[in-house]
């Protein structure tokens, strides 16, 4: 076969992987007597789940139709993502999970956690606390204390024992995801890109919902084939977007198909902000996980401290994929994504930069109005408007 | 030389014919217009409408050099693929009509846009409504039906209202029922079309507000012609709004068609 027509096809798979909750993956996963952890957002440690034996999952309310069953529980000013992630549980959607992990990312989340802990009842469920700001050895002491025991706790409901070699093993694995997917991200960077940024999102989305070790071996055979496809050189402008836990391929595709070109992301949940690190095998492997997470891992806005050290990020990888301009994606009511894009504006305007902003619910559905702000946004850059 | 510009709007399919006279930017006239409700297809609706406009100027479709496509439609008409989004195209021709145009405030059926335009003319930064219908076209409609009025009328009570009432809701389905409730409770048509007015021109001015309002300023859009929206806009934005030399729903088409002459020039 071809090689591009090969690189097609695994980015299919991918995102067919990603277009249900519960996949043919998961399910002959499950049939085999495997168990998962749904894992609510990026900063649960899935090392220490890898490590117990169990696979986590990352939720996704991926089709959701409605938000019925959170009306109730929820209120106007919750986001539309929490809404959508509770109704699909409530509706059984995850009742293939054996538990739940979540952090105390945001507020909502935090009460997207206790509703679906207390209501549906999950067989296990756990709540991470995560340190709210980056800063000294005092937070990541008190983060190695917390992923301590998010892996008791798993070892007394589940009956199994992390020992150090298997926390070990695992953090080999997710490294070596973490890398993989960090050589896609730097072939993506030259002129013509081996895949788009929608496709992009399916890779890094993929590996979140299927056992890893066959994660990365079509990863591997990937980045080999990506080192020497053709690549896409039909597009108008590069762009690198910027947000957090977004998760929808069509919104991507709706940027992309108005000639936006996605090079590279500041995107924590399914982005390179969740690839750039790699964990130490030196030493303490709890500190190392606490100190990769919250020190090495790039910012979210919701770490106090990180304005400046985020906004590096952001321009380094926006310079370093040569890129013409910036979209922020958020989700309408997300205080953290609210707040950084008024912290944003500010710098766009200091810095004179081509930056577009735009808003998505949960379940994305304003292809229309998506399409035209992207075209005008790029028209706005080709005809050096700015 | 003839061009085309087809602005197929969520509510109105709208062509320009525009006959450009020399080399020079500026010598083109626009020769005929036509405005065709949206139907089911795009296709359609800019089929009936470019007709109309060649039989008008009794010219026929071969004889037209270029042609451009914008609005909503503006990707599903196969035999023009080339397109420009609405925002470069009310831009384009705001600033063709009215070089001092810089911020252009385009009110049509289901979407409402504010550009802000640079010294030459090119877009710096715009803002849009999200999917909410408040604010637009499609409330008028909605507001009038209520009113059993028609658009027009509507705007022409506005001004006659002395002491608008106060229409709190952003959410259109929520300012009907408190239009109802004025109904119900007696209270003059004129000064509830008056807050109705008031109402909208407060949330444009929210929107105006996110890209920042320079003079000179432009409303286009189908709702432009609406006179007491003009009126309560200019009381809210404490500007005046300047007038642009043509039907200013016919705006986006007038910038295609510019665009369709651009596009050839650049292929000569
Ligand atoms: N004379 C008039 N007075 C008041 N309103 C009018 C008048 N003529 C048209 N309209 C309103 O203008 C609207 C249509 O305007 P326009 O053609 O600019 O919209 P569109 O381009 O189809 O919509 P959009 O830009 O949102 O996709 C309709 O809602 C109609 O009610
Ligand atoms: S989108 Fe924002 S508000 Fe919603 S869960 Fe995520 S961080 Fe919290
Ligand atoms: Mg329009």
């Amino acid at each position: 076969m071809d090689k591009a027509m090969r690189v097609r096809e695994i980015c299919d798979s991918f995102r067919e992987l990603c277009s249900v909750p519960y996949n043919e993956s998961l399910q002959s996963y499950k049939n085999d007597g495997g168990l998962i952890i749904g894992v609510l957002y990026n900063q649960v440690p899935e090392e220490i789940l890898t490590a117990a034996g169990i696979l986590p999952v990352r939720i996704r309310a991926v089709g959701s139709q409605g938000t019925e069953a959170s009306d109730a529980r929820f209120t106007q000013v919750n986001c539309s993502l929490v809404k959508h992630f509770y109704d699909s549980a409530a509706k059984g959607r995850f009742d293939f999970i054996d538990g739940l992990v979540a952090t105390n990312g945001c507020d909502h989340v935090r009460k997207l956690h206790e509703n679906w802990t207390s209501v549906l009842k999950p067989a296990y469920s756990h709540l991470l606390c995560f340190p709210k700001r980056q800063g000294d050895d005092l937070q990541v002491t008190q983060l190695a204390k917390e992923i301590k025991k998010l892996k008791e706790s798993i070892e007394a409901h589940f009956g199994v024992e992390i020992t150090d070699e298997a926390l070990r093993e695992a953090i080999k694995l997710h490294n070596r995801t973490r890398e993989l997917q960090c050589a896609l991200y730097e072939l993506r960077k030259g002129e013509n890109p081996p895949i788009t940024g929608a496709q992009m999102l399916a890779v890094m989305m993929a590996g979140t919902c299927m056992p890893r070790e066959a994660y990365n071996a079509q990863l591997e055979e990937l980045v080999a084939l990506c080192q020497d496809v053709e690549g896409i050189s039909d597009y108008k402008v590069r762009v690198v977007v910027y947000g957090g836990e977004i998760d929808s391929i069509d919104f991507f595709e709706a940027i992309e198909s108005q000639g936006a070109l996605i090079v590279a992301d500041s995107l924590g949940g399914y982005g390179k902000r969740s690839a750039d690190m790699q964990i130490s095998l030196e030493g303490d492997l709890y500190t190392n996980l606490a100190n990769a997470y919250l020190m090495e891992r790039p910012a979210e806005p919701r770490l106090h401290g990180t304005r400046a050290a985020r906004w590096e990020y952001l321009e380094k990888v926006a310079e370093e994929a040569n890129a013409d301009g910036f979209i922020q994606v958020f989700i309408p009511i997300c205080d953290l994504w609210g707040y950084e894009r008024v912290m944003f504006a500010t710098e766009v305007e200091k810095k004179d930069l081509n930056c577009l902003v735009l808003d998505t619910e949960y379940i994305f559905t304003a292809s229309g109005q998506t399409r035209t702000r992207v075209q005008a946004f790029v028209e706005s850059i080709t005809e050096g408007g700015r | 030389m003839y061009f085309i510009g087809c602005d197929l709007g969520s509510t109105t399919g709208k062509v320009v014919l525009l006959e450009s006279l020399g080399d020079a930017v500026d010598s083109c006239r626009i020769v005929s217009w036509a405005l065709e409700p949206s139907g089911f297809s795009p296709e359609e609706t800019a089929d009936l409408a470019i007709n109309r406009a060649c039989e008008q100027a009794g010219i026929s479709r071969d004889q037209v050099a270029g042609f451009c496509c914008t609005g909503y439609g503006r990707e599903h008409v196969s035999a023009i693929p080339y397109n420009v989004s609405e925002i470069s195209c009310h831009g384009k021709s705001a600033s063709f009509l009215l070089p001092s145009a810089r911020t252009i405030i385009d009110v049509g059926g289901q979407d409402v846009k504010v550009i802000a335009l640079g010294k030459t003319g090119k877009v710096v930064d715009f803002a849009m409504n999200d999917k909410c219908a408040a604010g637009t076209g499609k409330f008028f409609e909605a507001m009038a039906r209520t009113l059993r009025c028609t658009v027009e009328e509507l705007g022409e009570m506005s001004l006659q209202s002395v002491a608008p009432v106060s229409i709190s809701s952003t959410c259109s389905v929520f300012a009907e029922s408190e239009v109802i409730s004025h109904i119900n409770k007696g209270v003059d048509r004129c000064e509830i079309a008056g807050g109705i007015h008031e109402s909208i021109a407060r949330r444009l001015m929210a929107m105006v507000n996110r890209v920042g309002l320079t003079e000179d300023v432009v409303l286009t859009g189908g709702c432009a012609k609406n006179k007491g929206l003009r009126v309560a806009l200019e009381k809210m934005i404490k500007v005046e709004l300047t007038e642009i030399p043509c039907d200013p729903q016919i705006n986006g088409a007038l910038g295609a068609a510019l665009y369709a002459r651009d596009a050839y020039d650049g292929e000569k």
